[in-house]
Protein backbone atom coordinates (compact mmCIF):
# COMPACT_ATOMS: atom_id res chain seq x y z
CA UNK A 1 0.00 0.00 0.00
CA UNK A 2 1.28 3.62 -0.94
CA UNK A 3 1.88 6.24 1.89
CA UNK A 4 -0.09 8.86 -0.69
CA UNK A 5 -2.86 7.19 -0.91
CA UNK A 6 -5.68 9.73 0.34
CA UNK A 7 -6.28 9.18 3.83
CA UNK A 8 -10.30 10.33 3.48
CA UNK A 9 -13.27 8.46 2.98
CA UNK A 10 -13.48 7.14 -0.77
CA UNK A 11 -15.85 9.95 -3.21
CA UNK A 12 -18.05 7.22 -3.71
CA UNK A 13 -18.81 7.04 0.31
CA UNK A 14 -18.84 10.73 0.76
CA UNK A 15 -21.28 11.43 -2.35
CA UNK A 16 -23.69 8.33 -0.36
CA UNK A 17 -23.26 10.36 2.49
CA UNK A 18 -24.34 13.88 1.23
CA UNK A 19 -27.16 12.24 -0.73
CA UNK A 20 -28.53 10.33 2.26
CA UNK A 21 -27.96 13.68 4.47
CA UNK A 22 -29.64 15.82 1.79
CA UNK A 23 -32.92 13.44 1.29
CA UNK A 24 -32.87 12.89 5.26
CA UNK A 25 -32.93 16.69 5.43
CA UNK A 26 -35.26 17.49 2.45
CA UNK A 27 -38.11 15.15 4.10
CA UNK A 28 -38.04 16.87 7.13
CA UNK A 29 -38.14 19.83 6.02
CA UNK A 30 -40.78 18.88 3.90
CA UNK A 31 -42.61 17.28 6.47
CA UNK A 32 -43.54 20.13 8.30
CA UNK A 33 -44.93 22.44 6.26
CA UNK A 34 -46.99 19.35 4.63
CA UNK A 35 -48.26 18.31 7.63
CA UNK A 36 -49.47 21.86 8.58
CA UNK A 37 -50.79 21.75 5.02
CA UNK A 38 -53.16 18.71 6.18
CA UNK A 39 -53.99 19.77 9.76
CA UNK A 40 -57.68 20.68 9.68
CA UNK A 41 -58.43 24.09 10.55
CA UNK A 42 -60.67 24.81 13.76
CA UNK A 43 -63.72 27.04 13.64
CA UNK A 44 -64.49 28.37 16.69
CA UNK A 45 -68.13 28.14 17.72
CA UNK A 46 -70.69 30.75 16.27
CA UNK A 47 -72.05 31.45 19.73
CA UNK A 48 -75.96 31.28 20.79
CA UNK A 49 -78.03 30.18 17.55
CA UNK A 50 -81.99 30.76 17.07
CA UNK A 51 -83.81 27.18 16.46
CA UNK A 52 -87.21 28.02 15.82
CA UNK A 53 -89.88 30.14 17.04
CA UNK A 54 -92.27 29.13 20.26
CA UNK A 55 -95.21 28.25 18.14
CA UNK A 56 -92.94 26.00 16.47
CA UNK A 57 -92.31 23.83 19.42
CA UNK A 58 -95.75 22.57 21.20
CA UNK A 59 -95.73 21.41 24.35
CA UNK A 60 -94.58 17.75 24.74
CA UNK A 61 -92.84 17.32 21.59
CA UNK A 62 -89.00 16.78 20.40
CA UNK A 63 -87.38 18.29 17.81
CA UNK A 64 -84.31 18.02 15.98
CA UNK A 65 -82.51 21.24 14.86
CA UNK A 66 -78.81 21.96 13.85
CA UNK A 67 -76.56 24.09 16.29
CA UNK A 68 -72.79 24.57 15.29
CA UNK A 69 -72.72 21.83 12.04
CA UNK A 70 -73.99 19.19 15.38
CA UNK A 71 -77.90 18.08 15.97
CA UNK A 72 -79.59 19.02 18.75
CA UNK A 73 -82.66 17.54 20.33
CA UNK A 74 -84.94 20.65 21.52
CA UNK A 75 -87.55 19.20 24.08
CA UNK A 76 -90.47 20.88 24.95
CA UNK A 77 -91.85 19.61 28.26
CA UNK A 78 -95.49 19.49 28.72
CA UNK A 79 -95.80 22.57 31.73
CA UNK A 80 -94.07 24.05 28.22
CA UNK A 81 -90.60 24.28 29.85
CA UNK A 82 -87.67 24.04 26.71
CA UNK A 83 -84.73 22.03 27.24
CA UNK A 84 -81.68 21.37 24.46
CA UNK A 85 -79.39 18.44 24.59
CA UNK A 86 -76.76 17.97 22.02
CA UNK A 87 -77.87 14.71 19.70
CA UNK A 88 -74.88 13.33 19.83
CA UNK A 89 -74.44 9.30 21.80
CA UNK A 90 -71.79 10.04 24.72
CA UNK A 91 -70.82 6.72 23.55
CA UNK A 92 -69.04 6.89 20.07
CA UNK A 93 -71.39 9.61 19.11
CA UNK A 94 -74.43 8.57 16.81
CA UNK A 95 -76.95 10.61 16.63
CA UNK A 96 -79.80 10.21 19.38
CA UNK A 97 -83.62 10.04 18.75
CA UNK A 98 -86.55 10.23 20.73
CA UNK A 99 -88.84 7.43 21.14
CA UNK A 100 -91.96 8.33 21.60
CA UNK A 101 -93.72 4.36 22.35
CA UNK A 102 -91.02 4.27 25.32
CA UNK A 103 -90.78 8.34 26.09
CA UNK A 104 -87.44 7.91 26.31
CA UNK A 105 -84.11 9.11 24.27
CA UNK A 106 -82.13 6.20 21.60
CA UNK A 107 -78.96 5.44 20.36
CA UNK A 108 -79.80 2.92 17.45
CA UNK A 109 -76.00 2.00 17.11
CA UNK A 110 -75.16 0.17 20.25
CA UNK A 111 -78.72 0.33 21.81
CA UNK A 112 -78.24 3.08 24.18
CA UNK A 113 -81.10 4.31 26.35
CA UNK A 114 -81.39 7.78 27.88
CA UNK A 115 -83.75 9.32 29.78
CA UNK A 116 -85.93 12.65 28.84
CA UNK A 117 -83.66 14.61 30.86
CA UNK A 118 -80.39 13.00 29.22
CA UNK A 119 -79.52 10.62 31.54
CA UNK A 120 -77.78 7.70 30.00
CA UNK A 121 -79.94 4.53 31.74
CA UNK A 122 -79.41 2.11 29.15
CA UNK A 123 -76.35 0.05 27.20
CA UNK A 124 -72.99 1.15 26.82
CA UNK A 125 -73.25 5.23 27.18
CA UNK A 126 -70.83 6.06 29.86
CA UNK A 127 -72.64 9.39 30.63
CA UNK A 128 -75.49 11.33 29.79
CA UNK A 129 -75.89 14.18 26.79
CA UNK A 130 -74.51 16.83 26.84
CA UNK A 131 -76.74 20.26 28.05
CA UNK A 132 -77.13 23.04 26.85
CA UNK A 133 -78.73 26.76 27.44
CA UNK A 134 -82.12 27.54 26.38
CA UNK A 135 -83.53 30.78 26.45
CA UNK A 136 -86.16 32.50 24.78
CA UNK A 137 -86.58 35.85 23.46
CA UNK A 138 -89.75 37.63 22.29
CA UNK A 139 -91.18 34.41 20.47
CA UNK A 140 -87.68 33.31 19.49
CA UNK A 141 -85.60 29.77 20.62
CA UNK A 142 -82.01 30.39 21.28
CA UNK A 143 -79.36 27.68 22.10
CA UNK A 144 -76.18 28.37 23.14
CA UNK A 145 -73.31 26.51 21.51
CA UNK A 146 -72.12 23.21 21.88
CA UNK A 147 -69.09 23.19 23.91
CA UNK B 1 -50.01 -27.21 -34.16
CA UNK B 2 -48.06 -28.13 -30.73
CA UNK B 3 -48.64 -26.06 -27.71
CA UNK B 4 -45.81 -24.95 -27.72
CA UNK B 5 -45.93 -23.12 -31.21
CA UNK B 6 -47.94 -19.61 -29.89
CA UNK B 7 -45.60 -19.69 -26.85
CA UNK B 8 -42.66 -19.38 -29.36
CA UNK B 9 -44.52 -17.06 -31.47
CA UNK B 10 -44.60 -14.68 -28.68
CA UNK B 11 -40.79 -15.32 -27.67
CA UNK B 12 -40.09 -14.69 -31.19
CA UNK B 13 -42.25 -11.65 -32.19
CA UNK B 14 -42.19 -7.85 -32.74
CA UNK B 15 -43.10 -6.93 -29.17
CA UNK B 16 -41.26 -9.58 -27.52
CA UNK B 17 -38.11 -8.48 -29.38
CA UNK B 18 -38.51 -5.31 -27.74
CA UNK B 19 -39.30 -6.08 -24.16
CA UNK B 20 -36.95 -9.13 -24.02
CA UNK B 21 -39.90 -11.28 -23.12
CA UNK B 22 -38.00 -14.57 -23.14
CA UNK B 23 -35.70 -13.25 -20.78
CA UNK B 24 -38.50 -12.76 -18.61
CA UNK B 25 -40.95 -15.47 -19.07
CA UNK B 26 -37.51 -17.75 -18.26
CA UNK B 27 -36.30 -16.10 -15.39
CA UNK B 28 -40.33 -16.40 -14.45
CA UNK B 29 -40.11 -20.10 -14.91
CA UNK B 30 -37.11 -21.23 -13.12
CA UNK B 31 -39.78 -19.67 -9.99
CA UNK B 32 -41.52 -22.53 -8.39
CA UNK B 33 -45.15 -22.06 -7.00
CA UNK B 34 -47.07 -24.85 -4.76
CA UNK B 35 -49.13 -27.21 -7.32
CA UNK B 36 -52.00 -27.96 -4.82
CA UNK B 37 -54.35 -25.56 -2.46
CA UNK B 38 -56.82 -22.50 -3.08
CA UNK B 39 -54.89 -21.01 -0.15
CA UNK B 40 -51.83 -19.60 -3.00
CA UNK B 41 -54.30 -17.96 -5.04
CA UNK B 42 -55.63 -15.57 -2.47
CA UNK B 43 -52.79 -12.80 -2.90
CA UNK B 44 -53.14 -12.55 -6.69
CA UNK B 45 -57.45 -12.97 -6.42
CA UNK B 46 -57.22 -9.72 -3.80
CA UNK B 47 -54.47 -8.04 -6.30
CA UNK B 48 -57.19 -8.42 -9.36
CA UNK B 49 -59.75 -7.45 -7.09
CA UNK B 50 -58.06 -4.10 -6.65
CA UNK B 51 -57.29 -3.63 -10.11
CA UNK B 52 -61.48 -4.06 -10.50
CA UNK B 53 -61.66 -1.46 -8.14
CA UNK B 54 -59.30 0.76 -9.34
CA UNK B 55 -61.34 0.46 -13.31
CA UNK B 56 -64.57 0.68 -12.12
CA UNK B 57 -63.69 3.73 -9.54
CA UNK B 58 -61.86 5.86 -12.31
CA UNK B 59 -65.27 5.70 -14.21
CA UNK B 60 -67.42 6.55 -11.01
CA UNK B 61 -65.11 9.36 -10.13
CA UNK B 62 -66.31 10.86 -13.63
CA UNK B 63 -70.04 11.54 -12.21
CA UNK B 64 -69.42 11.30 -8.15
CA UNK B 65 -69.52 15.07 -6.64
CA UNK B 66 -68.05 15.02 -3.39
CA UNK B 67 -68.97 17.24 -1.48
CA UNK B 68 -72.60 17.08 0.86
CA UNK B 69 -75.09 18.70 -1.44
CA UNK B 70 -74.67 16.90 -4.28
CA UNK B 71 -73.00 13.91 -3.63
CA UNK B 72 -75.71 11.21 -2.73
CA UNK B 73 -77.86 13.00 -5.86
CA UNK B 74 -74.48 12.37 -8.28
CA UNK B 75 -74.61 8.95 -6.84
CA UNK B 76 -78.27 7.94 -7.47
CA UNK B 77 -77.66 9.94 -10.93
CA UNK B 78 -74.96 7.02 -11.84
CA UNK B 79 -77.10 4.48 -10.89
CA UNK B 80 -80.41 5.51 -11.79
CA UNK B 81 -79.56 7.34 -15.21
CA UNK B 82 -76.10 6.84 -16.36
CA UNK B 83 -75.93 3.70 -18.68
CA UNK B 84 -74.53 0.79 -17.06
CA UNK B 85 -74.25 3.03 -14.28
CA UNK B 86 -75.74 0.42 -11.70
CA UNK B 87 -73.05 -1.85 -13.06
CA UNK B 88 -70.36 -0.01 -12.48
CA UNK B 89 -71.24 0.88 -8.71
CA UNK B 90 -72.58 -3.00 -8.08
CA UNK B 91 -68.97 -4.30 -9.31
CA UNK B 92 -67.63 -1.75 -7.68
CA UNK B 93 -69.41 -2.22 -4.53
CA UNK B 94 -68.90 -6.10 -4.65
CA UNK B 95 -65.33 -5.78 -5.73
CA UNK B 96 -64.67 -4.06 -2.85
CA UNK B 97 -66.45 -6.69 -0.11
CA UNK B 98 -64.61 -9.25 -1.76
CA UNK B 99 -61.32 -7.63 -1.68
CA UNK B 100 -61.77 -7.21 2.23
CA UNK B 101 -62.94 -10.92 2.21
CA UNK B 102 -59.93 -12.02 -0.02
CA UNK B 103 -57.03 -9.77 2.53
CA UNK B 104 -58.57 -11.17 5.62
CA UNK B 105 -58.89 -14.76 4.27
CA UNK B 106 -55.06 -14.57 2.74
CA UNK B 107 -53.97 -13.41 6.64
CA UNK B 108 -55.37 -16.26 8.26
CA UNK B 109 -54.55 -18.76 6.03
CA UNK B 110 -50.63 -17.38 6.38
CA UNK B 111 -50.88 -17.60 10.09
CA UNK B 112 -52.25 -21.15 10.42
CA UNK B 113 -50.16 -22.14 8.02
CA UNK B 114 -47.35 -20.22 9.92
CA UNK B 115 -45.91 -18.64 6.70
CA UNK B 116 -45.05 -14.99 8.39
CA UNK B 117 -41.68 -17.24 10.30
CA UNK B 118 -38.36 -15.88 9.32
CA UNK B 119 -37.10 -14.60 6.58
CA UNK B 120 -40.49 -13.85 5.36
CA UNK B 121 -41.34 -10.67 7.83
CA UNK B 122 -40.64 -8.04 5.66
CA UNK B 123 -43.59 -9.46 3.23
CA UNK B 124 -45.68 -10.07 6.59
CA UNK B 125 -45.22 -6.50 7.49
CA UNK B 126 -45.85 -5.00 3.95
CA UNK B 127 -48.82 -7.63 4.00
CA UNK B 128 -50.63 -6.17 7.06
CA UNK B 129 -49.85 -2.34 6.27
CA UNK B 130 -51.78 -3.27 2.89
CA UNK B 131 -54.36 -5.20 4.41
CA UNK B 132 -55.24 -1.72 7.26
CA UNK B 133 -54.73 0.30 3.84
CA UNK B 134 -57.65 -1.70 2.30
CA UNK B 135 -59.63 -1.60 4.83
CA UNK B 136 -59.42 1.84 5.24
CA UNK B 137 -60.13 1.94 1.57
CA UNK B 138 -63.23 -0.05 2.00
CA UNK B 139 -64.17 2.84 5.28
CA UNK B 140 -63.59 5.71 2.94
CA UNK B 141 -65.62 4.55 0.37
CA UNK B 142 -68.51 3.60 2.79
CA UNK B 143 -69.00 7.32 3.12
CA UNK B 144 -68.73 8.69 0.02
CA UNK B 145 -72.56 8.28 -1.17
CA UNK B 146 -73.33 10.40 1.75
CA UNK B 147 -76.63 8.56 2.44
CA UNK B 148 -78.11 8.18 6.54
CA UNK B 149 -75.66 4.86 6.70
CA UNK B 150 -73.00 7.11 5.52
CA UNK B 151 -72.88 9.80 7.50
CA UNK B 152 -73.31 7.60 10.74
CA UNK B 153 -70.08 5.33 9.46
CA UNK B 154 -68.50 8.43 9.53
CA UNK B 155 -69.26 9.69 12.61
CA UNK B 156 -68.51 6.76 14.61
CA UNK B 157 -65.43 5.56 12.57
CA UNK B 158 -63.82 8.77 13.50
CA UNK B 159 -65.14 8.54 17.13
CA UNK B 160 -63.44 5.04 17.41
CA UNK B 161 -59.84 6.56 15.57
CA UNK B 162 -60.44 9.76 18.62
CA UNK B 163 -59.63 6.44 21.20
CA UNK B 164 -56.50 4.81 19.29
CA UNK B 165 -53.50 5.90 22.15
CA UNK B 166 -51.29 8.49 21.24
CA UNK B 167 -52.15 9.23 17.63
CA UNK B 168 -56.27 9.42 18.29
CA UNK B 169 -56.71 13.08 18.39
CA UNK B 170 -55.10 13.65 15.81
CA UNK B 171 -56.71 10.49 13.47
CA UNK B 172 -60.32 11.95 14.14
CA UNK B 173 -59.69 15.56 12.84
CA UNK B 174 -57.89 14.33 10.00
CA UNK B 175 -60.36 12.03 9.07
CA UNK B 176 -63.17 14.50 9.74
CA UNK B 177 -61.30 17.65 8.61
CA UNK B 178 -62.48 19.12 11.78
CA UNK B 179 -64.23 18.84 14.76
CA UNK B 180 -67.23 18.08 13.23
CA UNK B 181 -68.81 15.43 10.39
CA UNK B 182 -69.05 17.97 7.79
CA UNK B 183 -68.53 18.21 4.21
CA UNK B 184 -64.98 18.67 5.04
CA UNK B 185 -65.02 15.04 6.12
CA UNK B 186 -66.75 13.99 2.87
CA UNK B 187 -64.18 16.00 1.18
CA UNK B 188 -61.48 14.73 2.98
CA UNK B 189 -63.00 10.61 2.42
CA UNK B 190 -62.81 11.40 -1.14
CA UNK B 191 -58.89 12.80 -1.23
CA UNK B 192 -58.04 9.20 0.35
CA UNK B 193 -60.08 6.90 -1.53
CA UNK B 194 -59.15 8.07 -4.91
CA UNK B 195 -55.39 8.89 -4.09
CA UNK B 196 -53.39 8.52 -1.18
CA UNK B 197 -54.67 5.26 -0.02
CA UNK B 198 -54.51 3.76 -3.91
CA UNK B 199 -51.50 4.92 -4.08
CA UNK B 200 -49.96 3.85 -1.15
CA UNK B 201 -51.12 0.36 -1.62
CA UNK B 202 -49.84 0.13 -4.90
CA UNK B 203 -46.51 0.85 -3.63
CA UNK B 204 -46.98 -1.49 -0.92
CA UNK B 205 -48.49 -4.17 -3.16
CA UNK B 206 -45.28 -3.59 -5.21
CA UNK B 207 -43.15 -3.59 -1.93
CA UNK B 208 -44.64 -7.05 -0.89
CA UNK B 209 -44.16 -8.75 -4.40
CA UNK B 210 -41.25 -7.78 -3.98
CA UNK B 211 -40.02 -9.42 -0.93
CA UNK B 212 -42.07 -12.26 -1.90
CA UNK B 213 -40.15 -12.73 -5.03
CA UNK B 214 -36.83 -12.64 -2.89
CA UNK B 215 -37.92 -14.95 -0.17
CA UNK B 216 -40.96 -17.19 -1.55
CA UNK B 217 -43.77 -18.27 0.44
CA UNK B 218 -43.16 -21.80 1.56
CA UNK B 219 -44.35 -24.81 -0.20
CA UNK B 220 -46.16 -27.49 1.78
CA UNK B 221 -43.64 -30.08 1.76
CA UNK B 222 -40.94 -27.63 3.36
CA UNK B 223 -43.55 -26.71 5.69
CA UNK B 224 -43.39 -30.01 7.03
CA UNK B 225 -39.83 -29.95 7.46
CA UNK B 226 -40.32 -27.14 9.27
CA UNK B 227 -42.41 -29.00 11.80
CA UNK B 228 -39.31 -31.13 12.56
CA UNK B 229 -38.35 -27.79 15.05
CA UNK B 230 -35.33 -27.34 13.08
CA UNK B 231 -32.21 -25.75 14.54
CA UNK B 232 -30.63 -22.48 14.30
CA UNK B 233 -28.48 -24.27 11.25
CA UNK B 234 -31.82 -24.89 9.22
CA UNK B 235 -32.99 -22.27 9.96
CA UNK B 236 -30.21 -20.09 8.24
CA UNK B 237 -30.08 -22.50 5.71
CA UNK B 238 -33.93 -22.12 4.71
CA UNK B 239 -33.16 -18.38 4.82
CA UNK B 240 -30.15 -19.21 1.97
CA UNK B 241 -32.56 -21.52 -0.14
CA UNK B 242 -33.47 -20.00 -2.95
CA UNK B 243 -36.80 -21.04 -4.55
CA UNK B 244 -36.13 -24.09 -5.55
CA UNK B 245 -38.43 -26.63 -5.91
CA UNK B 246 -38.77 -28.81 -3.05
CA UNK B 247 -40.45 -32.22 -4.60
CA UNK B 248 -41.80 -31.72 -7.99
CA UNK B 249 -44.97 -33.54 -7.28
CA UNK B 250 -45.24 -30.70 -4.91
CA UNK B 251 -44.28 -27.44 -6.89
CA UNK B 252 -44.73 -26.12 -10.76
CA UNK B 253 -43.46 -23.31 -12.77
CA UNK B 254 -44.80 -19.46 -11.96
CA UNK B 255 -44.40 -18.77 -15.35
CA UNK B 256 -46.92 -20.60 -17.18
CA UNK B 257 -48.50 -22.72 -14.70
CA UNK B 258 -49.33 -21.09 -12.21
CA UNK B 259 -49.99 -17.64 -13.23
CA UNK B 260 -52.11 -19.34 -15.81
CA UNK B 261 -54.41 -20.93 -13.14
CA UNK B 262 -54.45 -17.96 -11.31
CA UNK B 263 -55.68 -16.18 -14.39
CA UNK B 264 -58.54 -19.08 -14.14
CA UNK B 265 -59.32 -18.52 -10.75
CA UNK B 266 -59.69 -14.48 -11.75
CA UNK B 267 -61.99 -14.73 -14.67
CA UNK B 268 -63.87 -17.22 -11.61
CA UNK B 269 -64.10 -13.86 -9.26
CA UNK B 270 -64.83 -11.73 -11.93
CA UNK B 271 -67.68 -13.78 -13.28
CA UNK B 272 -68.90 -13.62 -9.24
CA UNK B 273 -68.48 -10.10 -8.79
CA UNK B 274 -70.65 -9.44 -12.22
CA UNK B 275 -73.46 -12.29 -11.34
CA UNK B 276 -73.54 -10.18 -8.05
CA UNK B 277 -73.35 -6.89 -9.02
CA UNK B 278 -75.97 -7.24 -11.76
CA UNK B 279 -78.67 -9.53 -9.54
CA UNK B 280 -78.10 -8.22 -5.73
CA UNK B 281 -79.27 -5.04 -5.60
CA UNK B 282 -77.22 -2.95 -3.04
CA UNK B 283 -79.59 -0.17 -1.77
CA UNK B 284 -78.05 3.47 -1.84
CA UNK B 285 -80.14 4.43 1.33
CA UNK B 286 -81.78 7.85 2.06
CA UNK B 287 -79.58 11.01 1.94
CA UNK B 288 -77.63 11.92 5.32
CA UNK B 289 -79.71 13.95 7.22
CA UNK B 290 -77.70 15.22 10.62
CA UNK B 291 -80.85 15.49 12.32
CA UNK B 292 -81.95 12.11 12.12
CA UNK B 293 -81.16 9.53 14.68
CA UNK B 294 -78.73 7.11 13.31
CA UNK B 295 -81.55 4.25 12.49
CA UNK B 296 -80.27 1.36 10.43
CA UNK B 297 -76.47 2.33 10.62
CA UNK B 298 -75.20 -1.36 10.53
CA UNK B 299 -71.68 -1.63 9.83
CA UNK B 300 -69.87 -3.22 6.92
CA UNK B 301 -69.99 -7.46 7.63
CA UNK B 302 -65.91 -6.74 8.42
CA UNK B 303 -66.62 -4.99 11.20
CA UNK B 304 -69.52 -6.69 12.64
CA UNK B 305 -67.42 -8.93 15.69
CA UNK B 306 -65.88 -5.67 16.43
CA UNK B 307 -69.35 -3.87 16.34
CA UNK B 308 -70.99 -6.92 18.51
CA UNK B 309 -68.03 -6.14 20.99
CA UNK B 310 -68.70 -2.51 21.83
CA UNK B 311 -72.16 -3.15 21.70
CA UNK B 312 -71.90 -5.49 24.29
CA UNK B 313 -69.05 -3.73 26.62
CA UNK B 314 -69.72 -2.32 30.09
CA UNK B 315 -69.17 1.26 30.37
CA UNK B 316 -66.06 1.01 31.94
CA UNK B 317 -63.47 -1.32 32.17
CA UNK B 318 -60.62 -1.67 35.06
CA UNK B 319 -61.79 2.25 35.41
CA UNK B 320 -61.47 3.19 32.33
CA UNK B 321 -64.22 4.61 29.91
CA UNK B 322 -65.42 0.79 27.63
CA UNK B 323 -64.92 2.25 24.31
CA UNK B 324 -61.32 3.78 25.06
CA UNK B 325 -60.44 -0.23 26.41
CA UNK B 326 -61.38 -2.18 23.61
CA UNK B 327 -60.05 0.38 21.05
CA UNK B 328 -56.48 0.21 23.10
CA UNK B 329 -56.80 -3.27 23.45
CA UNK B 330 -57.92 -3.90 19.95
CA UNK B 331 -54.40 -1.69 19.17
CA UNK B 332 -52.55 -3.98 21.49
CA UNK B 333 -53.84 -7.16 19.77
CA UNK B 334 -52.88 -5.59 16.34
CA UNK B 335 -49.20 -4.48 17.52
CA UNK B 336 -48.95 -8.48 18.94
CA UNK B 337 -50.29 -9.59 14.93
CA UNK B 338 -47.41 -7.18 13.28
CA UNK B 339 -44.98 -8.72 15.94
CA UNK B 340 -45.51 -12.56 15.24
CA UNK B 341 -42.67 -13.17 13.02
CA UNK B 342 -40.16 -11.63 15.81
CA UNK B 343 -42.29 -13.38 18.73
CA UNK B 344 -43.23 -16.76 17.01
CA UNK B 345 -39.91 -17.26 15.10
CA UNK B 346 -40.07 -20.80 14.55
CA UNK B 347 -43.38 -21.14 13.86
CA UNK B 348 -45.20 -23.09 16.63
CA UNK B 349 -48.62 -24.98 15.64
CA UNK B 350 -49.94 -23.17 18.53
CA UNK B 351 -50.17 -19.56 16.75
CA UNK B 352 -52.48 -22.69 13.82
CA UNK B 353 -54.70 -23.05 16.77
CA UNK B 354 -54.35 -19.63 18.14
CA UNK B 355 -55.58 -18.60 14.23
CA UNK B 356 -58.36 -20.51 13.86
CA UNK B 357 -59.56 -20.29 17.14
CA UNK B 358 -59.80 -16.45 16.05
CA UNK B 359 -61.40 -17.26 13.10
CA UNK B 360 -64.02 -18.95 14.87
CA UNK B 361 -64.71 -16.33 17.86
CA UNK B 362 -65.03 -13.66 15.21
CA UNK B 363 -67.32 -15.48 13.20
CA UNK B 364 -70.07 -16.19 16.45
CA UNK B 365 -69.56 -12.67 17.02
CA UNK B 366 -70.34 -11.49 13.60
CA UNK B 367 -73.45 -13.85 13.53
CA UNK B 368 -74.72 -12.55 16.83
CA UNK B 369 -74.23 -9.03 16.08
CA UNK B 370 -77.06 -9.91 13.05
CA UNK B 371 -79.46 -10.93 15.64
S1 LIG C 1 -72.92 5.38 19.83
FE1 LIG C 1 -74.67 5.41 21.01
S2 LIG C 1 -74.70 3.58 22.05
FE2 LIG C 1 -72.85 3.54 20.90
Amino acid sequence: MSNDEPKSPPRRDFLGIAVGGSATVFAVAAGYPVARFIEPRTRPPSGPTVVGKVLEFPPGTVKSVMVDERPVLVVRAADGQFRAFSALCSHLQCVVGYAPERNQIECPCHRGVYSMDGQNIGGPPPRPLEELQVSVNEGAIIVSSVG
Amino acid sequence: MNAEQPRKRVREGWLSDRLGWGGISTALAKHRAPRRGFVFYLGGITLFLLLVQVLSGVLLVLYYKPDSTNAHASVERIVGEIPYGDLIRGVHVWASDFFVACLVAHLFTIVIRRSYKPPHELTWLSGLVSLVIGIGMAFTGAILPWSQKAYAQARVGSEIAHNIPLIGGWMHRLLRGGQEVTSNTLSNAYGFHVAVLPATVTLLVGLHLFFLSRKPAPVPVSEQVVDEEPGAQGEADAAKAPAAPVDDDDTIPLYPDFLYRQAVAWVGVLVAVLTLAIFADRPLGEAADPRLSSTGAQPPWYFLPFHQIIRSSPRELLGIDGAKFIVGATCFLGALVVALPFLDRKGSKLMAWAGWIVLFVLFLLATSALS
